[in-house]
């Protein structure tokens, strides 16, 4: 697509200058339920978000009707936009960087090439599998999504970057039954390397899983030692990532501010973005800005050493961009809580009296990112003398995320990443206080 | 937009094989959102969506494929490609359309798009003051503003033909105090299915003050104790707890597939006889109102749960194929992105006869959830969850002190049974709701009511 057209427009309208981010998506999302494929969705989709400096103030506006003859109106769209905004904050178009890091295998054609009907199999295998894996599997469904991504971003400074990834989740969710007491568990594996998927282990996960926590009762209320396994922490540690973007930090909305050089967790703790990872879309050589991007550890051995930064956020703290400029905000790559060398099972063997949470669920509603407070539900397992006596369910457990980081006793080395590749080990945790009967 | 003659080829197309149902989506619409924070207006955007569904299916085995093109030989190719999945001998003949329909019972005053963006400005800068000068603790106000004109097409092989106009503004107000020690934060954020007049319906400066009063309410509240108590949960956003706990568990979604602990439960008492839960998706300029649902059937109102009986699921077509039953006009969907699915509109707790110094003074010690957060609700197991944003003691039949950072947790069928007072104060307020068709605007409801015994989770042991 040329935009040299929408550039000239933009100049004649008085805009200084001006970029376009294209994002083109190709989708599949499979899902089998009981048997029967239950979802089958293809999708094409492209958007393009333009931004342009305006009497020094940035205008944008998206659209998903990529149609050269609007370019007119566009322009007339960033020029009323930038016009309303009322912050002094210096914005930028960026003229790029020197160089940028090369980064291998973010596409796979192999994934991308494979015929839908290896991939329908592939879900109607892991469901199979899950079914058959006890017989108190109730309800299973499984789920194969892949997208493929390309990203252009050009503008009037000269910068032109173009990016392409793809990648597959592949997981589900099963209900277990007995007794009258369903319990759900859900997993999964993402790659883009199709021969990463191992059905039998994410079906038999997920199934030992939901299957342990029949039966699941509420526990005595009391402060409790827990295991946070790495599903669960990083669900949490989603919650309170925006405590380490400048963005939150400059805006007063988070606790790290005016923390750096300060220990705020113990020396078990380092907490990386890192846009290197192998097999993940979040990685990438630069950023929706056009930013180079670059491995940081923001909690360095329980230390606070710095904040996410897009371009506007390292102007105001005199500082330079991380290359975190994604969506229009500061938004971290792949982060994650760095594996430590602790056994998940040694540690279990060691708790004397305590709780293993496999799951916090409601952590959009049941966390402060601001005050680092948090209150949730939670599942899992209540331990004694190093053995896992019987599952829990319906308790909530309380705390604050600072506090925490303070009090990690043991960091496994069983990173995983959710979703959205935000991710975690295993922690051990002195105490949080736990609600139940 | 597409012609009729277009649509019809490609519904046809998606015929030309064993499927029994083609549909055609088209969405185009016109969103503009302020954002201002710092006392100063950081983003205004004007974002144009468009975009086309295309649904094929057999039985209820349904494909869905969407794409930007509005070409006739794109939208060909993808009618084409979803049909492969039900390949085999055609069994329905072409199809022609009828008169397109249009609903019009939501009028609209001042169309969005026809008011100058600096107008819109005003009222967030209004809001944003008036938040602020509630008090000085409070340290930060961040306000939104949203408005969009959505105009969709449903087009399908069930003599399916209509438009639809659904316009939507809302005001969002998040402001937060602090006193040097600790931060707490309180939000608002009415809305409906109005243009630009929906700002003469209401205060803009009182909406502002109630985000900014709850903020400083929690500031000097002290930790919930955690414990089993009754609970009292006031009208309006309270009625989320209904919406997660139940709600959910009565969608088609979920019942169809027997994951629902209310599957095959139509007609048995989920709830106390005093409970009567309705979805109503006619109500006039509601938010979660529409002339049609996203499947092209008229909205209607479901009485769900009546005196405790389970009375109607909430259906869209193809769940209620699985469940022969038909659509109750329930399915929605946030965008052509989402293949439709049987969702919520405006549902609420029906009023009931205590009045709230009533249901207060008959409760000796208990939790007044005056304000609720957000929550989430697993509907296979139908446990539950969800934040108090501000809440109360009660001790001796009185409202005593504010606690902050509790959580109410326990399951639909069992809170439904111990609801033992419902007022007489109904109201509605409004909310976004995730699931499986995206997000989608939707208020909860309700009167004040209690729940005889409840989990209370907080930071502090029970007293």
């Amino acid at each position: 697509m040329n935009f040299d057209r929408l550039f000239e427009l933009a100049k004649e309208a008085g805009i200084e200058s001006i970029q376009v981010y294209l994002e083109e998506n190709e989708q599949l999302e499979l899902s089998v339920f009981k048997g029967e494929l239950e979802k089958n969705q293809m999708a094409n989709t492209s958007s393009l978000i333009i931004q342009g400096i305006y009497k020094g103030k940035m205008g944008r506006m998206t659209t998903e009707v990529i149609d050269l003859d609007q370019a007119d109106e566009w322009v007339d769209a960033i020029v009323k936009s930038a016009s309303l905004i009322e912050s002094q904050d210096e914005v930028f178009i960026y003229e790029g960087d020197k160089d940028y890091p090369e980064i291998e295998g973010l596409y796979q054609p192999d994934l991308h090439e494979m015929d839908i009907a290896k991939k329908i199999q592939l879900a109607f295998d892991l469901e199979s599998k899950m079914a058959k894996a006890d017989e108190r599997i109730d309800i299973s469904q499984s789920m194969y999504n892949e997208v493929t991504k390309r990203v252009l971003i050009q503008n009037s400074k000269g910068l032109k970057l173009e990016k392409r990834v793809n990648n597959a989740f592949v997981g589900g969710q099963v209900v277990a039954r007995a007794d009258g007491d369903n319990r759900s568990a859900f997993d999964y594996e993402q790659s883009n390397v199709i021969s990463d998927f191992n059905l039998d282990e994410i079906a038999e996960k997920m199934v030992t899983k939901a299957v342990s926590l029949l039966g699941a009762k509420s526990i005595k209320s009391s402060p409790y030692e827990i295991i946070l396994t790495n599903d669960a922490s990083a669900s949490l540690l989603q919650a309170y990532a925006s405590m380490f973007s400048a963005e939150s930090v400059q805006k007063g909305m988070s606790k790290l501010s005016d923390k750096i050089g300060q220990t705020i967790a113990n020396d078990l703790i380092t907490i990386v973005d890192d846009p290197f990872l192998a097999k993940s879309p979040r990685s990438g050589a630069f950023d929706d800005e056009g930013v180079k991007t670059q491995h940081k550890e923001l909690i360095s051995s329980g230390t606070l050493k710095g904040y996410l930064h897009n371009l506007k956020t390292a102007k105001k703290a005199d500082s330079t961009s991380t290359g975190n400029g994604f969506r229009g905000g500061v938004v971290p790559t792949n982060f994650y809580i760095q594996p430590g060398s602790s056994k998940y099972d040694e540690l279990v063997k060691s708790m004397d009296k305590g709780m293993i949470i496999t799951d916090l669920q409601g952590t959009h509603s049941g966390t402060n990112a601001i005050s680092g407070d948090f209150s949730l539900q939670a599942s899992g397992y209540y331990v004694e003398k190093g053995e896992i006596v019987k599952p829990v369910a319906l308790i909530t457990v309380a705390g604050n995320y600072l506090s925490l980081l303070q009090d990690v006793e043991a960091v496994c080395d069983d990173l995983k990443f959710a979703y959205n590749f935000i991710g975690s080990p295993s922690l051990k945790i002195k105490s949080l206080a736990v609600s139940g009967e | 937009m597409l012609e009729k003659s277009v649509i019809e080829r490609v519904i046809n197309t998606a015929l030309d094989s064993q499927a029994e149902f083609a549909e055609v989506f088209i969405e185009d619409k016109k969103q503009s959102s302020i954002m201002m924070q710092s006392n100063t207006v950081e983003q205004a955007v004007n974002q144009i969506i468009f975009g086309i569904g295309i649904r094929v299916a057999k039985g209820y085995n349904s494909v869905y494929g969407y794409t930007n093109s509005a070409k006739e030989e794109d939208l060909i190719q993808l009618a084409s490609d979803l049909a492969k999945s039900f390949q085999g001998e055609r069994v329905r003949e072409n199809i022609a359309l009828g008169e397109l329909k249009q609903g019009s019972k939501h009028s609209i005053k001042k169309m969005p798009d026809t008011v100058d963006m600096k107008e819109k400005v005003t009222i967030v800068k209004r809001a944003n003051k008036a938040a602020r000068e509630y008090s000085e603790e409070i340290k930060q106000v961040s306000v939104s503003y949203m408005d969009y004109v959505q105009n969709v097409w449903v087009a399908s092989s069930e003599d399916i033909y209509v438009t639809d106009q659904r316009v939507r503004t809302r005001l969002g107000i998040h402001s937060v105090a602090n006193d040097g020690k600790d931060m707490q934060s309180g939000f608002n954020g009415p809305g409906g299915l109005y243009g630009f007049e929906f700002y003469e319906t209401f205060s803009v400066e009182e909406a502002a003050q109630e985000a900014s009063r709850v903020a400083v309410t929690m500031l000097h509240a002290d930790e919930c104790p955690s414990g089993v108590m009754p609970v009292v949960i006031d009208n309006g956003f309270g009625g989320v707890i209904f919406h997660e706990a139940c709600g959910h568990s009565l969608e088609a979604t979920s019942v169809a597939k027997n994951a629902s602990v209310f599957s095959g439960k139509k007609g048995d008492q989920i709830a106390n006889p005093i409970v009567t839960a309705i979805d109503d998706g006619t109500i006039e300029n509601a938010w979660g109102s529409a002339n049609f649902d996203d499947e092209g059937r008229p909205q209607e109102k479901r009485v769900l749960i009546k005196d405790g009986v389970l009375n109607t699921y909430m259906i869209d077509y193809l769940n209620g194929k699985r469940m022969n039953e038909h659509s109750t006009g329930s399915g929605r969907r946030e965008s052509y992105r989402f293949a439709p699915t049987s969702r919520m509109s405006n549902t609420y707790i029906d009023n009931g006869e205590s009045t709230f110094d009533e249901i207060i003074a008959n409760t000796e010690y208990g939790l007044y959830a005056k304000k609720m957060g957000g929550g989430s609700v697993n509907p296979s197991t139908g446990d539950f969850n969800f934040a108090v944003m501000e809440g109360y003691l009660i001790r001796d039949g009185k409202i005593a002190e504010p606690v902050k950072g509790a959580t109410l947790v326990g399951t639909g069928k069992d809170a439904l049974m111990k609801i033992d007072m419902v007022g007489n104060n109904l109201l509605r307020a409004q909310g976004m709701c995730g699931s499986l068709s995206g997000s989608i605007p939707t208020d909860v409801g309700q009167p004040t009511l209690r729940v005889s015994s409840m989990t209370v989770g907080g930071r502090k042991a029970a007293n």
